[in-house]
C-alpha cells in the first residue's frame, strides 16, 4: 500500500519543466507583470520565451508547483569592469582590448521580462495558460523551455477552433504557430505595417489557409496588390473559383442618397436653388436597380439640359413643381453632372486600361450584389474587386453599397450566401479617420456595421493598412486580433499604443526593426501575443505582377514612332525659328 | 550692499566672521606665499633630483606596447572591507581579491578573478572574532578602526603570500595600496592579538606554534606583517605597491637626506628645509606635481619605513628587522598627482617595469592610474547590498534575542543598540517650550 502511495507522489510531481536548461537567476524584485533575471551568456536573446519556475498559492490554500511564462522584451548587457575611459583609449590609440590587461569575461546581462501566464508544472496536466495573480520568487530559476513543449502551449485549445498554420517564432525557429482560423473570420483582424513589412506576406498566408477550408473571400484590392496570386492559386486550387471583378458604379432603387453624395463631392458646389434642382431631378428620374450609375447621371444631364430649354423656351413641359427655378440655375446643375459624368467615365476608363496589362487575367464586371450575390460570394470562391483607377470617393461608394448589400443578405437570414471574409485593402481609403475628414465616404458607416454585428452573420473583415494614424478609431476598436508590421512612422506606432490594450513601451521599440513577413500577432485569434515570422508562400506570388521595375523600363525604353516624328519636325521648326529676323518684341 | 538686505545677514556673528576673514585677513597672502614657497621648493628639488639623476623619461606607444605586453601574466591584488560599527555585535566582513590576466591566453583561460581570502564574522564576538579578546576590555571607535586597517593590511599581503606559497608563477604582482605601511600605530599594549587559527589559515607558511609562548607576540599584528613581508621578499617576480593618492614625505626626506649624506647639501639646509616642508605641509604628490610631466618618473630610492624610536611598545627588534622598501614615482597623464610605486626587491628592470606600470595606467587616461588595479578595486569591494543584506539579518536576529528574553529593558537596549545610540534626529526642537 505505501509503496502504491509513493509511486503515486512521484508520478504526481514530474515537472514539465525538469529537462528545460537553466539559464538565469530571478534578480531582486518582481511583480505580477513582469521581473528581471541575471541571464548566463548567450543562452537566451530578444524575444524568446522562457519560463520561471514557481510556486503560487491557490483559492483552496494550497501551494502550488507552476511556470510563468514570459517573453524577453530587453536585455542590457554591462560590464562594470571596463570603464569608457579605457575603451576611448583602445580606439584612440588603435589597440586590440584582447591585447591588454583589461577584463572581456565580466559582461552581465539583464533580462526584462514580461509575464504572459502560468501553467501548472506537472507533466499529467495539460498546458493551459492562466493569468498571474502572484509573482515570481527573487532568486528563482529561469528556464529555456523545450521548443515540443512551448509549442504545446502556444497551439494548446487550437484544436477545437481550426487552428491554422501561420508560420514560426522569430526567436524560435522550430516552434510553429498555429492562430484560430473560427476567431478570424468571425472576430475581425487588423493588419498594419509600413510598405514592404509584410502585409501581403499575411494576407497571402491567410487567404491560403482560408481557401484549403473552402472559406469565400472577398479581397477589396485598390492597387491590384493581390493580383499575384490569381493564376497560381488557379494551379494550387484547381477546384476553387478564382474571380476578377471590376467595379460597376450602381446603386440600390431606393438609395439616392448615396448617388446624392457621390455628385455633390464630384461635381461642382452648389447654391441652395442648384440643390433643390438636383433633388428634383433625382427625385422625378427613376433609377433602375443594377444600372450603371454613369448611364443614370447621363440621363440626368439630359433632363436638366431639357428643363432648361424648356425655361428658356418658357414651356413647362415636365418640369412642374420647379417653375421658381431659372433655366440658368438648371445649366449650372447640368454642367455639374457634366463634370461628375466625365469624372466616372475617366476613372473607368483608367480602370480598364490598368486592366488591360494584365491581358492574361479574365475580369469581368462585379455582378448585381443586390441581385447576384451567390456570383460573388460562394464557397471555395476567392472574389478580388480590381478598383485601380479610382478615386477614393467613389471606391468608398462602391464599397459601401457591395458591403452593405452582402451584410444585408447575411443578416435577413436567408441561405443565399454563406459566412464570407473580406479582406479590405488600403482600409484607409474606406474608413478615414475623423481627422482625415470621413463626410461623405459612405463606406464608414457600413463597414462601422459589419465591424460592430459581423461576428454574428458571419461576415468577418480583414483591413490591412500601412498608415493606421489614418484609419477610423471606432472601427479599430472593434477589431479582436492584429498583426502588427514594421511600422517606423511615430504617429503609426501611438495609434497601435493607443488602440491595443495591454499594449507595452517594450514591445513599441521593437515596431521599426522588424524584417519582412516578421510581426506581433496577438488578440483572440492566438492564446499569447507573439512575435512572429509569417511563412512566405513563394508559390502563390507571381513575378510579372509585382513590383514595378521603372530602372530596367528605362534601360529598355523606345520611343514611339509618333514621338521620333514630333522630334524630327520640333528640329526642323527650330531651324525656321533662328533664321527669323522679325521677332516680336 | 545696503541694496542687497545684507542686514539680517551680518546680524549672524558667524557670518560677519567669516566675510571678515575672506575680505580683510591675508589669507590670499598666505596661498600667494604657499604657491611662492612651493616653486621654490620644487625649483631646488628639481635640481637635486638632476643632481642625482634619478628623473627619467618612459615611453608609451600603446599599440607597439601592448604586442609585447600581452604576454606578460600578472596578478593584481585588492582588499575589501564591509562593517558597520554601530553596535558592538556588528558584522564584520573582509576579503582579499586577486584579478589573474594573461591576455594572450585563449579567452577561457584569460583572466581569473579569485577571492583568495574571505572572512565573515565579528570583531568582538568571543566565538568568532578576528582577535583574541582577553586583553581587550575597552574599545573605541580609533582603536577599532586601527583593528580593521590592520586586519585589512595583512589579508591583502597574505593574499599574495598565498600565492608564493602555492608556487604561482607571474610576471607581476600589483597590490593596490603600499607595499608595507608603518607599523607605528599598531604598536600600542591594547591593540590586540591574532586569533591563532586565523594566522594558521591565512598565513600557512609561519608553521605556527601551537604551545602559546608568554605573550604569543607571534600573533601581534608587527610580527605577522613582519613575517609576511620578508616572505614577500622571497618573490622571484617583482611585486609592486601602487598609491594612487600620497600625503607622503617619504620621497622628498629620504631625496634630501642622501644628498645630505653626498654632502651636497650643507646639514643645516637639510634641516631648515625639513623644518619648512613640515611647516607648509608639502608632500610628495603636490611637489613632484610641480616637477614631473606626463611620462616622467623618479628612480625608486631605498627607504626606510619602519622608526623604532616611534612605536609605543618594545617593538625596536621587530621594527629593524622589517625589509627596506624602495620607493618611486611615475607621472601617468598630464593632469594627475603622480602615483607612488613601491617594492621590497631592488627593481632589476626598472625601465621596463614603469614602462609597463605606464601602460597599463594609459589605458585608464583621465584617471591615470593602472587599469588593472582598478579591475581587482572593482572587484574586491563588498557591495553594498550584500553589506545591507548582513546587517539586516544581523539586526534582526540581535533583536528576536532580546525580545525573547520578555525584558522591555533589553529589548529598548537593543533598539538603540540597532539605531546606533544617540543621533541627530533625538535632539529637541528649537523654538518649542516645553509644558
Amino acid at each position: 500500500m505505501k509503496k502504491i502511495i509513493k509511486l503515486n507522489q512521484i508520478k504526481s510531481t514530474k515537472k514539465i519543466s525538469d529537462p528545460w536548461a537553466n539559464i538565469g537567476t530571478i534578480l531582486g524584485q518582481t511583480s505580477i507583470n513582469d521581473y528581471t533575471f541575471h541571464l548566463k551568456k548567450f543562452k537566451a536573446k530578444k524575444g524568446d520565451i522562457v519560463a520561471a519556475e514557481a510556486k503560487l498559492p491557490t483559492g483552496e490554500g494550497n501551494i502550488i508547483d507552476v511556470v510563468v511564462w514570459g517573453r524577453i522584451m530587453e536585455i542590457i548587457s554591462s560590464n562594470d569592469f571596463l570603464p569608457n575611459e579605457a575603451a576611448k583609449e583602445l580606439t584612440e590609440g588603435n589597440i586590440n582590448i584582447l591585447d591588454t590587461i583589461l577584463p572581456l569575461t565580466k559582461n552581465d546581462s539583464v533580462c526584462t521580462v514580461k509575464n504572459l501566464g502560468y501553467t501548472r508544472n506537472d507533466t499529467n496536466i495539460k498546458l493551459s495558460l492562466l493569468p498571474l495573480n502572484y509573482p515570481v520568487a527573487p532568486g528563482g530559476s529561469v528556464k529555456y523551455p523545450a521548443s515540443k513543449d512551448l509549442e504545446k502551449l502556444l497551439n494548446t485549445d487550437m484544436n477545437g477552433r481550426n487552428p491554422i498554420f501561420i508560420g514560426n517564432l522569430v526567436a524560435r525557429r522550430d516552434v510553429d504557430v498555429h492562430v484560430s482560423a473560427d476567431n478570424m473570420v468571425s472576430r475581425h483582424v487588423l493588419v498594419i505595417g509600413m510598405t514592404g513589412s509584410g502585409k501581403s506576406v499575411w494576407v497571402r498566408r491567410a487567404v491560403r489557409e482560408l481557401m484549403v477550408k473552402q472559406y469565400p473571400i472577398l479581397i477589396v484590392d485598390p492597387h491590384g496588390d493581390n493580383l499575384g496570386i490569381v493564376q497560381k492559386a488557379k494551379k494550387l486550387f484547381p477546384e476553387h473559383d478564382i474571380k476578377l471583378f471590376y467595379p460597376k458604379i450602381s446603386a440600390p432603387k431606393n438609395n439616392k442618397e448615396v448617388i446624392f453624395t457621390l455628385i455633390e463631392k464630384l461635381g461642382n458646389k452648389l447654391t441652395e436653388p442648384q440643390y433643390e434642382f438636383l433633388n428634383w431631378l433625382l427625385t422625378n428620374i427613376e433609377y433602375e436597380t443594377g444600372v450603371s450609375l454613369i448611364q443614370y447621371i447621363s440621363i440626368l444631364i439630359q433632363r436638366a439640359n431639357t428643363a432648361a430649354e424648356n425655361k428658356r423656351n418658357k414651356t413647362n413641359k415636365n418640369s412642374s413643381g420647379m417653375s421658381n427655378t431659372g433655366a440658368s440655375t438648371m445649366g449650372v446643375v447640368s454642367r455639374s453632372l457634366r463634370k461628375v459624368f466625365r469624372k466616372l467615365e475617366e476613372m473607368d476608363q483608367s480602370n480598364t486600361s490598368n486592366r488591360k496589362k494584365y491581358p492574361h487575367l479574365k475580369f469581368e464586371e462585379l455582378p448585381d450584389p443586390y441581385s447576384q450575390p451567390e456570383k460573388i460570394i460562394k464557397k471555395s470562391q476567392v472574389s478580388i474587386l480590381y478598383l485601380k483607377g479610382y478615386e477614393s470617393l467613389p471606391s468608398s461608394t462602391i464599397v459601401s453599397i457591395l458591403l452593405e448589400s452582402l451584410f444585408n443578405h447575411r443578416s435577413a437570414g436567408g441561405k443565399v450566401i454563406p459566412p464570407f471574409f473580406t479582406v479590405l485593402e488600403e482600409a484607409q481609403n474606406f474608413i478615414p479617420s475623423k481627422s482625415e475628414g470621413q463626410d461623405g465616404y459612405p463606406s464608414v458607416s457600413t463597414i462601422k456595421k459589419i465591424a460592430t454585428e459581423g461576428r454574428k452573420f458571419g461576415t468577418g473583415l480583414m483591413l490591412v493598412s500601412q498608415r493606421p494614424y489614418r484609419l477610423d478609431e471606432t472601427v479599430c476598436a472593434q477589431m479582436n486580433s492584429y498583426i502588427i508590421l514594421r511600422l517606423k512612422n511615430e504617429r503609426d506606432q501611438r495609434f497601435v499604443k493607443n488602440t491595443m490594450e495591454n499594449w507595452d513601451n517594450e514591445e513599441a521599440k521593437q515596431l521599426p526593426n522588424f524584417a519582412n513577413g516578421q510581426g506581433i500577432v496577438s488578440g483572440q485569434i492566438t492564446n499569447i501575443p507573439l512575435t512572429v515570422q509569417i511563412k512566405f508562400d513563394d508559390d502563390l506570388t507571381n513575378e510579372d505582377i509585382g513590383d514595378e521595375n521603372f530602372i530596367s523600363d528605362v534601360i529598355n525604353w523606345k520611343d514611339s514612332d509618333v514621338t521620333k516624328k514630333k522630334r524630327e519636325f520640333s528640329k526642323k521648326f527650330d531651324k525656321v525659328f533662328d533664321a527669323d529676323k522679325r521677332k516680336p518684341n | 550692499m545696503q541694496s542687497l538686505n545684507t542686514n539680517k545677514l551680518l546680524k549672524s556673528s558667524l557670518f560677519t566672521n567669516f566675510i571678515n576673514n575672506v575680505i580683510h585677513n591675508p589669507s590670499p597672502e598666505v596661498q600667494k606665499n604657499f604657491m611662492d614657497v612651493s616653486i621654490k621648493i620644487a625649483d631646488t628639488i628639481r635640481k637635486i633630483c638632476d643632481e642625482e639623476k634619478v628623473i627619467f623619461k618612459v615611453p608609451y606607444n600603446g599599440r607597439e606596447y601592448w604586442k609585447y605586453g600581452k604576454s606578460l601574466e600578472t596578478c593584481f591584488v585588492d582588499g575589501g572591507v564591509y562593517s558597520s560599527f554601530e553596535s558592538s555585535s556588528a558584522p564584520f566582513a573582509i576579503r582579499a581579491k586577486s584579478y589573474i590576466v594573461k591576455p594572450n591566453n585563449p579567452i577561457s583561460n584569460r583572466e581569473k578573478f579569485e577571492e583568495s581570502i574571505a572572512f565573515m564574522g565579528d570583531l568582538y564576538d568571543s566565538k568568532n572574532n578576528i582577535y583574541e579578546l582577553s586583553e581587550d576590555p575597552y574599545e573605541d571607535n580609533q582603536l577599532l578602526n586601527k583593528k580593521k586597517d590592520a586586519a585589512r593590511i595583512v589579508f591583502e599581503i597574505a593574499c599574495i603570500v598565498k600565492h608564493l606559497f602555492e608556487k604561482r608563477k607571474f610576471n607581476y604582482c600589483l597590490l593596490h595600496g603600499p607595499i608595507q605601511t608603518p607599523v607605528m600605530p599598531f604598536s600600542g599594549p591594547e591593540f590586540p592579538l591574532f586569533k591563532d587559527e586565523i594566522v594558521k589559515n591565512i598565513l600557512p607558511f609561519l608553521n605556527f606554534k601551537t604551545k602559546k609562548d608568554e605573550k604569543n607576540l607571534n600573533a601581534h599584528f608587527i610580527n605577522v606583517y613582519l613575517n609576511s613581508l620578508n616572505y614577500l621578499t622571497k618573490s622571484k617576480f617583482p611585486i609592486f605597491g601602487i598609491v594612487e593618492r600620497t600625503k607622503s614625505t617619504i620621497y622628498l626626506r629620504n631625496l634630501l637626506f642622501i644628498a645630505k649624506q653626498k654632502n651636497k647639501i650643507a646639514a643645516n639646509d637639510y634641516e631648515k628645509m625639513i623644518s619648512t616642508i613640515n611647516r607648509y605641509k608639502i608632500n610628495d604628490g603636490n611637489l613632484l606635481e610641480l616637477i614631473l610631466s606626463d611620462g616622467q618618473a623618479l628612480k625608486p630610492l631605498e627607504v626606510e619605513k619602519q622608526i623604532p624610536s616611534k612605536a609605543w611598545g618594545e617593538w625596536d627588534v621587530q621594527m629593524n628587522s622589517f625589509p627596506k622598501t624602495f620607493v618611486g614615482y611615475l607621472k601617468t597623464n598630464s593632469h594627475q598627482a603622480p602615483i607612488r610605486i613601491e617594492t621590497l626587491n631592488k627593481p632589476k628592470n626598472i625601465y621596463k617595469d614603469f614602462e609597463y606600470i605606464l601602460a597599463m595606467s594609459k589605458l585608464l587616461p583621465n584617471y591615470g592610474f593602472p587599469a588593472g588595479l582598478d579591475v581587482v578595486d572593482k572587484s574586491a569591494k563588498i557591495p553594498s547590498w550584500l553589506g545591507k543584506a548582513a546587517k539586516g539579518y544581523y539586526s534582526k536576529y540581535y533583536l528576536d534575542l532580546a525580545i525573547g528574553t520578555k525584558n522591555n529593558k533589553n529589548v529598548n537596549s537593543a533598539l538603540k543598540m540597532l539605531q546606533g545610540g544617540r543621533v541627530w534626529n533625538n535632539r529637541p526642537k528649537a523654538g518649542k517650550i516645553s509644558k
